[in-house]
Formats: C-alpha cells, structure tokens, sequence
C-alpha cells in the first residue's frame, strides 16, 4: 500500500483550520465542482475522516505561513510517500465510483452555459456547507432559480454517446430528492421538471416518494429525453427543446438544468483491478455470479458498493456487511487473535465523598483562546462551588494532556471532572476512557462547549462569548456535582442464532453462521426449505436456479452446526439482545420446544401476487410470469406465436402503491425466452415505467434489438382485456400513432408483484414494526438497512422489501455479518444511560408503554411500569411523559438536568 | 376513572392572586392517568405560576406535592404538618379530593385546579370518552353492555329515537347512537331477543336526582 503525503500530521492536526484561514492559495475546490474556491491548505469536506487539513502540493506556494500559525506544530513540509505491507487474510473492495463527465455531450452545453450544471454540483448548491451555504442561486448570476429541469440518464442508458449502456440506478431518485429540497429551499414558486425516460422508484417505498413528488409538491415529470439546450445570452435561461411521448417537438425555457450524471468506474479502480487481477464487466464493474453477488473472480477477494454495481446507499451498505462476513469467515479462526486489552484499574468508590472537581479549560490552539479569555474562564470555575482543581491547555484533547489529567485525577483526589472544550459528540468517549483509566467512573465528568457555542458563533465580540464560556462552565460544575457513578451491566451472549425462514436467504444466513462455528437454528413453516426460490427457474443471467436451490439445501441439512425445524410455528417469544428464548411448535407432532439463542434472523420472504385482475384464473391463457417460465420450461413455445405481457399487476395501485421491482426484469427474461425458442414470435409487453435498473438494461436493449414490443400506458387508461375464442384480445393505446390497437394473444402473461408473506402474529409475538404493506421495517432506511430497532435481531431477502436473488443473497450474507456483531463476543456491555421506574409514584397509567418508540416498558403483575435495561435504548421519552414523575433516565435524572438551568438562572432572578 | 381536564391557567391566577403562600397537590389516580394533575403537572402549573408573579413583581411561594390520593383521610393527613405554612392549596384532584381537602382543612382555601368532566375511559392518548353517569343501578346486563344513559343524549330505555341518522347522533354527526350500538352488539351475541323486551320505568332515585347519595356497607365496616 502506497500513503500519499498529507504534509500535515493527522495525529497533530487539531482541526482548527487556523492553516487554511492564513493560506493566500487559491486552488479549485472540486468537491464543490468549481463553484467556487478553496485554499491549498484544506479539508475535503466538513465531514472527512480523519477531520485534518491536508496540504495540496500542486496548489502550494511554499511560503511557510500555515507552518508559522499552526500551534500544534503538525505542518510537515518534508512529508513524503510511504510504503506499507500488511499481511491479510481477506480483502475487500471498495472503491466507490465517479460520476460521469458530461463535457464530452455538446449538444447539453455542460461548461459552457454556467447555468448548466450536473447533479453532482447542485447537490452541492443545495448544501449548507456547499459554495452558496445551502441557498438555491444559479451560478451566472446568483439568482433564484424560478424554473429548473433535472434531465435524467446523462452517461447511463446511452449507447449511441457514451457507450454506457447499463441504468445508474440512483438518479432518478436523486433527481426527485434534488426537486424536492430545491423547492423546500427556494421561497418562490419554482417549478421543478423532471425530464425522464422511466422513472425507476423501485426501492423500498421509494414509489411513494414519488407519489408525493408528482402530486403533492407538483413536480413535473416528463417522458422526453432532450436533444438540445442553447442559451438564451441575455438572460442566461436555457431553451430545452425535446420531442414528446406523441413524438411533437416541444421547446421549454429553464431558470437553470441540472444533468442528472450516472455512476461510473474511475480508471484508478480499473487499473487496480488489473493488478489484482480480478475480472471485470464490459462497463469495467467487478464481475460478481447471480448467486455470489460479493465475491470477485478471485478467492479471498470481495468487493462492495458501487465498483459490483449501480446502487443506492442501502444497497451498498447491506453489501458491504455481506463482504464483511465472507472476508471475516475466511479468517474466522484467528478471530480476536490481534485485539489490544486496555487495562481498567479498579474503579475508587466516590459515594460517599464530597464532590472535589477539576476544571480542564481548553484553548484549542487559537480556536477557542483567540477569542475566549481561557484564563479568566479558568479563574472563574476556581470560584466555583466544589471545585477544588483548575488547569488550561494549549490542545486538551492531545495525548499528552490526557495522562496530564490522569496524574492530575489522582494527586488532587478529584472525583468529578469538566472539560470546557468542544463538543461532546466528537470528544466526550475519548475523555471518559481518561477518567476510566485512573479508576475514576466514567460518568462522573461533563462537557462545556465553549469552541461551538462561544468562540465559533461570537467571534466577532469576545467579552460575550468569554461570559457565555463563564456561564456554560457554572452550569457544567453544577451538574458534574449531581452525578453519581454508574455501572454497564455485563450480559452473557448466548451463541445460537435462531432463523426464521427457510428459503434462500434464511439458508445463506445460516450457512454463513455455522461456517464460522455457530449454531444455528431455522424455523421453517413448510415441509421443504426454500421458499419461493422453489418456484424459479432461471435467473436472468440464466443461471440455474433448481441447482443452486438442491445444492444450497444439500449444504444446509447435512451441515452439523445446523439443525432445521420444518413445518414449524413460532408460538412465544422473549428476552433481549444475546438472551433470546423462543417457544416453537415443531412439525409433524405440534409438540413444543424451547430455544435459546443470541440473535434472530428474519427472513420469512414473500410471495407472488395472485392477480384478480385481467381474467388470471378465468381464462387458462392467462398466467404469471413466474407460471410462464415454468411452462417455458416444460412446454416450450412452439405453440406461441403472440404473447402479450402487462406489466405493474399488483403493484403501483391504491391497494399496494409501492414497486415489485423484480416484475420488469421477469417480463423481459420470459421474453427473452420466448425469443430463443421462437424467434418468430410476437411479443407486446405493455408497461408503465421500465425498471431494468444496473445491468438489467443489457436485457432491456437486447429484447428491444430482438424485436420485443413496448408500449407504455397510463394508470388510469389501462389495457382492455376480453377472453375470445381465437385468443385472448387485448386492446390499448398506441401513443405515437395516438390510437388504440387490438391484439389477439395466444398467451396473456400478467408480471405479478411480491406480496410480504403473512407475518401479522410473527410481528406481534416478536415485537416488530412492519410497513403498511407487511415488510419488516429496518432500524434506520438508509444506514441501518439489515438491522431491526430491537437490538440483535436481522432482517434479510424478501422480507425486507422486493428483491432479486443475488440481493437477497448480499442481505442475507449481510444479516449474518451483523449478528456474528453479537456472537463473536462471550459478553455484550450494555449502556449504563437507561431509564428505571420508582414504584412507588408509578400510577400503572400507560403513558410509557403507549409512548416509548421502542416498545420497552410493561405492566408487570404488581401493576408497575417496569422496564427492562438490556431492551431499553435511553432516549428519555418515558420519563419525560411520566405524568408521576416516576421515571428518571440515568445520567440525565431532573435534578441533574434542573441543577445546570438553576446554575444558569443564577442571580438572574 | 374520573377524567378530568385541565383548567385554563388565567382562571387559577384570579383565584389565587391575593394570596403569597400557595400549595399545588397533585393527586397520583385518576388525574394523573389522564394526564390533568400528577406529579408532572403539579411542576408545569407551578413553575408557570412563578413565572406569573415573578413578571408580576409579586412575592409568592409556591410548592410542588403530590398525594397518592385525595379521597382517603389518612393520604390527607400526610400533609397536617405543613398546612399552616400556606394559605390556600390548589387542588389537582377532581371534585371529590378537592371537596374533602376542604372539609379536612376548614380554615384554609382549597381551588380546583382542573375541571372534573365524566367517568370514562382512555380511547387513545388524549383522547377520552364518557362511559357511566353513576345512575346507582345498572342495567348494562340488559344493554349488550353498552350503557344508554351515559351514551345515549336523550337516555332512553327501549330503543332509539327518531333523530338517528345512519347509527349516528342527532346532536352530533360524529357520535354513535348509543342504542345503534346497543343492537349491533345484541345481534352479535345473538341476543336481538332482549331487545324486545320492555325496560320498564328505572328509578331514579338512586341516581342524583335522589339527592346526594351514601353508601353505607356493614359487611366491612369496623
């Protein structure tokens, strides 16, 4: 591995920024797309790890300045390369993509007309640390916007320009989230167009986001691709001229046009593949197998995110769990073999002790002490109740003061700390762990932020925010003087991990748990694992479904760390993260047995639609798609000469707004099909949106080139169909001829959604949320996409949402990756910031168990609110509710809370 | 329980206004449950009547305390000991702790501080619906369960009147007639027979209309 030179330590580098202040560089700022400038001393953006300036050396002019101001003495001119080797088991790649560059397209005016800018660089507009701080300006003139189009599929779907044939994914959702914030943010009417060819909203209720878009915040959407933007100099407004769905040229005048860029491979990661050598895609993607989504060409190397693929941020974050847990399987044996032991003395007992506090007032360099008199705010705390210790620092967060503050702890027998610095949300942990290793408790400390709340938002008067400091420090001592110690409780981890669902992704799940020496328990409610993967034939790559299914059950029943309970039902549920018991009802006998185990997975999956609509189960010619492969199988199509295929069965209606996502790539691979058998034969598929999203467009293209018919119609001018005797006749409207046409269909194949298996007891004997239309509903959409809210329990495949096989194999993969989180530990620590009930004032009212998010608190058979630690995830909600005051959240118990408004009330009144 | 809601502050401040030392007691049942006067609204209407008399200029100590219940002597007593510090109490209660407050303290000046307004249950948090009128006899074994005195406008024993609308009040587009419900349930327990029978006359004379009312049960006096 190669290291760059950064030319300022990370280590030393505090963040202060003073370098970049004094820097007299200016240097392009990219990641704000050259709209505007940055310094050569620099951070990337405010939300870097590490968070240090860097210096860019091509930019430099040497001139020392930044070496003079900074005090913590991090500037390192002389920094060079450096090689390193490291010896791994596993890799994992994860370089990400970039986004195309539209320069090339000169038909859009990209870099030529400055109120054309790409998605990337109104991202940035929209953003508060973006080059206009979040207010919508377009760049020629900085002036709102009155009208915008985002233009969609620039560098994807393009073979005839770019030659990037495959669908990025993500940006029709991104373009629909732009429009929204753009008209959040802009005080005037602005009218947002969305020029598209399909709008591809196929995640989890993401066709609702859509829905909101279209109808509630009146964006446009227009199925049009332009061909042409000019300027219109004097005013700087763009003339975008397209021909619409009639095929009519049509002209609009734009305020500003945002190109909506698709994802692509950068050459830095193509070459490294090279090296590597791993296989590639024709569009320089990692080639991963249907049923390997995270596994590159070569063993020991996994890849994640979008270098496998185009794809989302909960896609590439369930990805990267499921290469996480191939990567740590290889090496599962030497797991914990490298892991550092800190040695915590034993904790002093403080209780029945005075308070005696020490005050560490910090000058962040000049961050906080250029402005803030730190030594009068030092004087100051020493006037402070109980304080008995006070001190300034230059950087109180550098490891020498750290064990400056240990020594300290100890030789003035402090028993509370406060540090007035900067925030708790960076810095509260690592100062915690100082009074931890002094065998102080680390609850016994508190933060004043003086750098944010005084020096940063008040530089421009200093006695202010000097007695702003005096007042947040009074109110810090007060409540450090409250405190009491308080103890994690240590939990034992009990190892088993219990399945639920025994198709391809509970199967996954659980193969990868036994491979790394867990047991594992599957509960499967029919006879025959594997679910609705037992229907399949074929993926769409062709891949063989029925082999992969008898070999993937073949692995899991003759594994010894696996033990299935077909035609089992979950009848009681209990306990918490690591401690789990489960009552089944195991199969044939119904007779019942008890499990424990640590972690849940779910994956209870989902099943095809079953159409009432279109004569399915009236006229024999009328079938699924998933009805269709398999007679496609069986059968053959020699009897098939016109087939009509009707797209959005099941989906995308008042009763299930939200896509099925798999239902257009099922048409198109059918269709395919058929094609291959026949190649004579006609094949109409009517549909809404395409949404062959990633590499599916290939098939799209293909089907296209092949002959296949598409037409698209509106949802409230659907298909006719009536049953005949010569076939099956479907009428519809042809919308460049702007007429109707009648098709006599040998065949009628209805793309039917997936519907979430029935889960309603499942979800109110386990305790889980669910969406409206049944699937389970993950801990956090985009960040925590395989995690539930309660903590230790998984969701993965169809259960989550709609999904293809390699999706719900990378999910499935990804739940194991999660719950080895858990298993991998004899002992799970739990917070210590939970709340408790005094029975006494407990009034058995409810409130707390109707308002807790969690769903924590319970009547207990005294008829007291009681609630459970290891469940409890100390948001306070209860105890703010309590109409008894008989709940109090540790660490932040009223009086503790009260104590610092009192301190800050102080002589005011 | 007995639901109570909570009494606009101005009108607490008027009674109050002219005294300088003032308890607020809470009461821990059935106003807490219905979040009118517990622990946690005794401290809401405490600090915003400091926050009255300190922009008032006015000098006036206010305490916070809470009962287990105000219709029991002995919870009373607790606070004996620190009567004479005020001179008026703000009571929490429903009409019953506030009443016997003030035949337990003569001297003092006991003030609702919530308006009392039925017997009823939690439909849904901050939602609560009245379900008996405490008429002293009850006929809920005749009704299917659902009582048509407390629910039905009119009260009436034998049927509907004229004035339902689609199951719904005439007073009220959004309230149930009591007696559509009463013969929904009828039927669902297969019982549409009762229906037909005659309820006669009810005496009333146990219910307020007999004047004040008195329970009096040997099998457990001491």
């Amino acid at each position: 591995m190669v290291n760059h030179p950064r030319y300022i330590d990370p280590v030393k580098c505090t963040g202060c920024g003073e370098c970049a202040m004094h820097c007299p560089v200016a240097a392009i700022n990219e990641i704000n797309k050259g709209l505007d400038d940055r310094r050569a001393a620099y951070i990337e953006y405010p939300q870097a790890v590490p968070l240090a300036y860097a210096i860019d050396f091509d930019a430099c002019i040497g001139c020392g300045l930044c070496e003079n101001m900074c005090m913590a003495k991090a500037i390192k001119y002389d920094d060079t390369e450096r090689e390193t080797a490291v010896k791994v088991g596993s890799v994992i790649l994860s370089t990400g993509s970039q986004a195309y560059d539209p320069s090339d397209l000169d038909y859009l005016g990209y870099g030529k007309y400055p109120n054309v800018v790409t998605s990337e660089g109104f991202e940035r507009i929209l953003c508060a640390g973006g080059p206009y701080l979040g207010h919508v300006m377009r760049p020629l003139d900085r002036e709102e916007p009155k009208s915008i189009a985002w233009l969609q599929c620039i560098g994807s779907r393009d073979i005839n320009r770019c030659g990037n044939g495959y669908c990025s994914s993500v940006c029709c959702m991104y373009a629909i989230k732009e429009a929204m914030i753009a008209k959040e943010h802009i005080h005037a009417d602005v009218d947002c167009a969305i020029f598209n060819m399909d709008m591809r909203t196929f995640g989890k209720d993401y066709e609702k986001y859509f829905l909101r878009a279209r109808d509630n915040e009146d964006i446009r959407f227009v199925k049009a691709r332009a061909h042409t933007i000019t300027e219109i100099p004097e005013t700087g407004d763009l003339i975008l001229q397209y021909a619409d769905e009639a095929g009519q040229m049509k002209e609009e005048i734009f305020s500003m046009v945002v190109l909506s860029v698709g994802l692509k491979i950068p050459d830095s990661s193509v070459d490294l593949a090279r090296r590597l050598r791993i296989e590639l895609n024709k569009y320089n993607f990692v080639n991963t197998g249907s049923f390997t989504p995270v596994a590159t060409s070569r063993p020991g190397i996994y890849t994640c995110g979008v270098f496998q693929g185009p794809k989302d941020i909960p896609g590439s974050i369930t990805e990267a769990s499921a290469a996480a847990c191939l990567a740590g399987t290889d090496v599962a044996e030497a797991r914990g073999e490298d892991i550092e032991v800190i040695e915590i003395p034993e904790e002093m007992d403080v209780t029945k002790e005075e308070p005696r506090i020490g005050v560490f007032v910090c000058n962040c360099g000049i961050n906080i002490g250029g402005i803030v008199d730190v030594t009068s705010v030092q004087e100051y705390a020493g006037t402070l109740p109980y304080v008995v210790f006070t001190d300034q620092n230059l950087f109180t967060c550098s490891q020498d003061t750290q064990d400056k503050i240990k020594e300290i702890v100890i030789e003035h027998k402090l028993n509370r700390v406060v540090v007035a610095s900067c925030t708790p949300k960076t810095h509260e942990g690592m100062f915690m762990d100082t009074l931890e290793a002094c065998g102080l408790n680390k609850y016994l400390f508190e933060m004043a932020n003086i750098r944010n709340q005084c020096s940063w938002v008040h530089p421009n008067n200093p006695t202010a925010a000097t007695e702003k400091s005096k007042d947040l420090v009074r109110m810090a001592v007060a409540r450090v003087a409250t405190l009491k110690s308080l103890h994690e409780k240590k939990i034992p981890v009990n190892q088993r991990a219990l399945i639920i669902g025994g198709g391809v992704a509970g199967m996954n799940a659980a193969l990868s748990l036994a491979d790394q020496g867990f047991p594992v328990t599957i509960v499967e409610k029919e006879e025959k694992l594997g679910g609705m993967a037992n229907r399949l034939t074929t993926t769409i790559e062709g891949a063989d479904v029925e082999i992969y299914l008898e070999e993937l059950i073949q692995k899991v029943t003759s594994h010894p760390q696996v033990e299935v309970l077909p035609r089992s039902l979950i009848v009681n549920f209990s306990g918490f993260q690591g401690n789990f018991t489960t009552e089944i009802l195991v199969g044939p006998g119904m007779y019942e047995r008890k499990i424990d185990h640590g972690v849940v997975i779910l994956a209870t999956g989902a099943v095809e639609y079953r159409p009432k609509e279109f004569l399915y189960g009236q006229d024999q010619r009328v079938v699924t798609q998933i009805e269709l492969s398999e007679r496609l199988k069986e059968k053959g199509a020699q009897d098939l000469n016109r087939v009509v295929m009707i797209q959005c069965i099941g989906s995308r209606n008042k009763e299930n707004p939200n896509c099925s996502k798999v239902c257009c790539q099922s048409a198109i691979k059918n269709a395919l099909h058929i094609k291959k058998l026949q190649p004579d034969a006609q094949i109409f598929i009517l549909y809404r949106d395409i949404r062959t999203y990633g590499f599916l467009e290939d098939y799209y293209t293909e089907a296209r080139k092949l002959g296949v018919l598409f037409f698209r119609f509106n949802s409230e001018d659907p298909p006719v169909v009536e049953s005949s005797e010569a076939g099956v006749m479907v009428t519809f409207k042809d919308n460049i001829l702007d007429r109707s046409l009648r098709v006599s269909a040998d065949l009628l194949a209805l793309s039917s959604g997936m519907v979430a298996e029935d889960t309603e007891e499942l979800a109110s004997i386990v305790k889980l949320a669910r969406t409206e239309d049944g699937y389970f509903m993950e801990d956090h959409v985009k960040l925590k996409p395989v995690d539930m809210a309660t903590e230790g329990i998984f969701v993965c495949g169809t259960a989550h949402s709609p999904k293809l096989l390699p999706e719900s194999i990378a999910q499935a993969l990804a739940a194991a990756s999660r719950a080895t989180t858990y298993l991998s530990k004899d002992q799970l620590t739990l917070s210590a910031v939970t709340a408790w009930v005094n029975p006494e004032l407990c009034a058995s009212c409810l409130i707390c168990v109707r308002s807790c998010p969690y769903g924590v608190p319970v009547i207990n058979e005294d008829g007291i609110s009681e609630i459970d630690e290891a469940l409890c995830h100390g948001c306070g909600v209860c105890a703010a509710e309590c109409p008894a005051k008989a709940i109090e959240l540790n660490w932040y118990e009223d009086n503790q809370i009260l104590s610092k408004v009192d301190a800050l009330l102080e002589g005011v009144l | 329980m007995i639901v109570a809601d909570k009494k606009p502050i101005e009108e607490i401040i008027e009674e109050i206004k002219n005294h300088e030392k003032i308890l607020i007691l809470g009461c821990n049942e059935c106003v807490t449950v219905c979040e009118a006067g517990g622990k946690k609204e005794v401290g809401v209407m405490a600090s915003a009547l400091r926050m009255y008399f300190l922009n008032q200029g006015q000098e006036v100590k206010i305490d916070e305390k809470t009962l287990e219940r105000q219709c029991d002597h002995e919870y009373l007593e607790e606070i004996r000991d620190v009567m004479d510090q005020y001179d008026a109490v703000v009571s929490l209660a429903c009409g019953v702790g506030v009443q016997f407050m003030a035949e337990k303290y003569h001297t003092t000046p006991i003030y609702p501080g919530v308006n009392t307004c039925f017997l009823g249950v939690t439909e849904e948090r901050g939602v609560w619906t009245e379900r008996c009128q405490a008429c002293g006899e009850c006929i809920l074994a005749r009704t299917g369960g659902i009582c048509p005195v407390s629910r039905c406008a009119k009260r009436l024993l034998n049927g509907p009147c004229g004035g339902a609308t689609k199951g719904k009040c005439e007073i009220n587009k959004e309230l149930d007639c009591a007696w559509q419900l009463i013969i929904d349930r009828l039927k669902a327990l297969g019982k549409m027979d009762d229906y037909e029978k005659i309820t006669p006359i009810k005496d009333w004379s146990t219910e307020r209309a007999g004047g004040p009312r008195k329970v009096v049960r040997e099998d457990v006096q001491q």
